[in-house]
């Protein structure tokens, strides 16, 4: 177990160079002079040809990378191009808030998709397992943003509920988190309900009933352990999907998180506070992959890591 | 109102902004009229909802409003300018020109910074000597002209020199981003100074989180009229309609860049109050001289002719924007109306007999066309850059299509348009681009835009002009030190630009701040950042 984990861990680090890389060879590509644009309006030669200086801008690709590296051994994700501000710390700022969102959005897609996938596949093509998948397929299609808008709009602005945005008490989350949800919860819920249907059909189901295990005991202590290893993988490339919904939810909302960052750091062309959020977010999901693949042991005993 | 009525030196302070000031009221809606002689109250929290996050509370870090419209409050440069756009005392209480290279600035006496630091000559010194030095790149040091630096008098007494004679000097160091810092802050905070200023206006800073608030205090040892607001926020809302949203709910008392297709709707509403200056900011649609046919005038003529911008300002603009007749804005020093209207009004048949002088013909299809060749334009430009941008693009296309023309447009990424007209070659007939008089005075646009040396990539003559007497008047001007005299040279100098016509003005931007009645005595400012907002009361 040890030895996989550790193993894993080392298969990061070909990952990580290769993510650094793209996100430098991307920024490349986007047109314009950084160091220019930064400027904008009345700067002279000199001073973008001093600040592209700076940035190493002058120097090719490859130096760039391999200095960039060096820096990043060190725990150095550089300083931010607008602000001169560590970006370590700028992100450190940020962190906290992407982190309460996505994990109060991951609970409650866990914590509703996955009953209500279980009391669809109970009796499929029920009322309420019509209703559910009506009700998926529509959580699954609406844009984050207009989802975040229209929450707006009855519980803020007609209802006078909740707080349109902004982060303070325990109230400001759940309208972002909500948001963010939706389609995770939609996704679940669906993924929950085929593969319970699946399990359902199998011999050993069949073989616990027969035995007299109570239909609850057996849609949870048997069925429901094989049918949620799909689940963990979806769960695990939801995750992607999150990380993707936060930049948008976080604008709508005004959550100071590190979505908000990245928007703000395309904008201003901050390609040294934008290169550190994207490592990060790129680490955080290899993680959280790991993570999902040691579950996998927990819930099916035919898996072992060797 | 809020300055001291001190009079100044000589000479400068008596700048006229020539008739203008009286013809034109830039701000076009003054401070909300409070309902009866309601005195202003002390106390009260004001919150702000804006589109962004500040990058930087230090002036050598960030020059654009959202961190500027903060900094304004903490920091006081040693003059301001009002919403007259005229000069007024503020950390110096006179100041008089000693040479065409030197300001001598008198100091006010008993200040201190936020920090008790007692402000001086040497903190003066120390503000621009930080500004200027060579190691660091402070966009500001771009915009102030040919600074050498700060020479100390005597503890109240400092001279501001420059290397070559400098006219807009006065208004450089009138810019917000002129601020003077503690110096025993900055010592101690270092890099971190950008995150905690500490200066002597009527506000403290209190609190900065990172997209999200910042917070004001006010300063109870102010040494001018203290504020009435207990504490300002800025809060971050950068979904437009989520912005709104709050200001219905009450979760922000105003919103700065508030959505333009709503303003009508709440301009109606007693419950709001709408503030708003003409700003500093020309958008056109430049013409690229270089390029066959605008070589000719008469085609460029014609192109003006056959553009109808009352009708885009009505139906496009909705009121958000207001007319333009320059390259320069009203409030800008030196301003003078080009009389486009009068010289070029919007008149079609006139425009495509130009054309057809010019040896055109319209072809079957009803393009005009010289030797077989179709008279087709490329234009560039970006979409959401600047308000309606590619809306008005698309207006003047069919504008030009009455006329015989055909414009192709490229919508781009607004980082290749910015490259393309930076480049030194041009591979565009036209282009959509805006320009802000930033130090308010014509020298910061008519000499980088126009001037013969000014080609891109040095300058911004992205029309490719070339009048050597146009570029001795804007050298006069830059160097002479009566403001009368710089006028009449600025207004000659403009009229050569009317009479060779260049571009195409759409519009002049507006300030605009959208508040709940209940907030007082806000006043618009034509300068993005200089709103005043430490005047505002709140009515319980």
């Amino acid at each position: 177990m040890m030895r996989f984990v550790a193993r894993r861990l080392l298969a990061m680090i070909p990952v990580l160079l290769g993510v650094i890389l793209l996100i430098m060879v991307t920024i490349d590509l986007i047109p314009g002079d950084p160091a220019a644009l930064m400027l904008g309006q009345g700067a002279t030669p000199e001073m973008v040809a001093k600040l592209r200086a700076s940035l190493d801008l002058d120097q090719p690709l490859p130096v760039r990378y391999v200095r960039y590296i060096a820096r990043l051994l060190r725990g150095d994700l550089g300083r931010s191009v607008r602000e001169g501000r560590q970006v370590n710390t700028e992100i450190a700022d940020v962190w906290p808030a992407t982190v309460q969102l996505g994990l109060a959005a991951m609970t409650l897609a866990v914590a509703i998709g996955i009953p209500v996938g279980m009391l669809s596949a109970r009796r499929p093509y029920s009322l309420l397992d019509n209703l559910v998948r009506v009700v998926s397929l529509a959580g699954l299609s609406m844009p984050i943003f207009w989802t975040g808008i229209m929450l707006v709009v009855v519980f803020s602005l007609w209802l006078g509920w909740l707080p349109a945005g902004g982060r303070g008490s325990w109230y400001h989350l759940i309208l972002p988190a909500v948001t963010l949800a939706t389609p995770s919860i939609a996704m679940l819920a669906r993924m929950t309900r085929s593969t319970m249907l699946e399990v359902l059909r199998e011999d050993f189901i069949r073989t616990a009933q027969a035995k007299g295990v109570a239909t609850r005991g057996v849609m949870v202590r048997h069925a429901l352990r094989n049918a949620l290893i799909p689940v963990v993988t979806i769960l695990g490339l939801q995750t992607g999907q999150l990380l993707g919904g936060a930049v948008l939810t976080e604008t709508v909302f005004a959550w100071p998180g590190i979505g908000r960052m990245l928007v703000r750091a395309i904008f201003a062309r901050d390609y040294v506070l934008l290169q550190g959020g994207v490592l990060v977010l790129a680490v955080t999901f290899v993680v959280i992959n790991l993570l999902v693949d040691l579950s996998y042991a927990y819930l099916d005993p035919r898996i072992t890591y060797q | 109102m809020h300055s001291t009525r001190r009079k100044g030196g000589i000479g400068m302070t008596r700048a006229r902004l020539g008739l203008l000031a009286s013809a034109l009221a830039f701000v076009l809606a003054a401070a909300p009229v409070s309902s009866g002689p309601a005195a202003p109250v002390r106390g009260g929290t004001l919150t702000i909802g804006r589109p962004v996050d500040a990058v930087s509370l230090d002036p050598h870090f960030e020059t654009t409003a959202p961190g500027a419209w903060i900094y304004q409050m903490i920091l006081e440069p040693l003059v301001t300018m009002g919403p007259d756009m005229r000069i007024r005392p503020s950390l110096a209480t006179a100041w008089q020109a000693m040479s065409p290279t030197r300001i001598r600035f008198t100091l006010r006496r008993d200040v201190k910074f936020h920090d008790g630091t007692p402000f001086n000559a040497a903190a003066v010194k120390f503000t621009f000597d930080r500004a200027f030095d060579p190691r660091s790149i402070s966009r500001w040091a771009s915009l102030a002209g040919p600074i050498k630096g700060v020479e100390i008098v005597d503890d109240f007494t400092a001279d501001l020199v420059t290397t070559e004679p400098y006219a807009p000097l006065l208004r450089s160091a009138a810019m917000v981003f002129a601020g003077i810092v503690s110096p025993t802050a900055v010592g101690r905070l270092g890099a971190d100074f950008s995150r905690r200023p500490v200066g002597t206006g009527p506000f403290k800073f209190e609190e900065w989180r990172t997209n999200d608030r910042i917070t004001v205090v006010r300063n109870d040892e102010y040494w001018g009229p203290k504020a009435h607001l207990d504490r300002i926020v800025f809060r971050v809302i950068p979904e437009e309609s989520a912005r709104m949203i709050a200001l219905r709910t009450g979760e922000v008392d105003m919103v700065l860049v508030p959505a333009p297709a709503q303003l009508a709707t709440f301009a109606r509403d007693p419950g709001y109050t709408l503030a708003q200056a003409t700003g500093l900011r020309v958008v056109f649609i430049g013409m690229n001289l270089t390029r066959s046919p605008l070589s000719d005038v008469r085609v460029r003529r014609a192109l003006v002719m056959a553009s109808n911008r009352k009708a885009i300002l009505q139906n496009i603009l909705e009121g958000a924007a207001g007319p333009s007749d320059g390259i320069l804005a009203p409030g800008v020093f030196g301003y003078k109306s080009l009389g486009l209207d009068t010289l070029y009004p919007h008149d079609p048949a006139r425009a495509r007999a130009l054309i057809q002088e010019a040896g055109f013909r319209p072809g079957p299809d009803g393009i005009m066309q010289r030797d077989g060749i179709p008279l087709t334009l490329t234009l560039i430009t970006a979409r959401g850059r600047y308000f309606k941008d590619a809306e008005i693009a698309e207006a003047y296309q069919a504008q030009l299509r009455e006329i015989g023309v055909r414009l192709d447009i490229s919508f781009l990424e607004w980082a290749t348009v910015f490259t393309m007209v930076r480049a030194a070659v041009l591979d565009a007939h036209m282009f959509v681009l805006g320009w802000v008089t930033t130090t308010a005075d014509a020298d910061y646009t008519l000499l980088p835009m126009f001037r013969s040396d000014q080609v891109p990539p040095r300058g911004w003559n992205t029309w490719r002009y070339f009048n050597a007497e146009f570029d001795k008047l804007v050298d006069q001007a830059r160097v002479n030190l009566s403001p009368r005299e710089r006028e009449e040279l600025y207004g000659r100098a403009q009229d050569m630009i009317a009479r060779d016509i260049m571009f195409v003005p759409f519009y002049v931007t507006k300030e605009i701040a959208l508040m709940r009645s209940h907030v007082k005595d806000f006043v618009p400012h034509p300068i993005e950042y200089n709103q005043g907002f430490q005047y505002v009361w709140i009515q319980k």
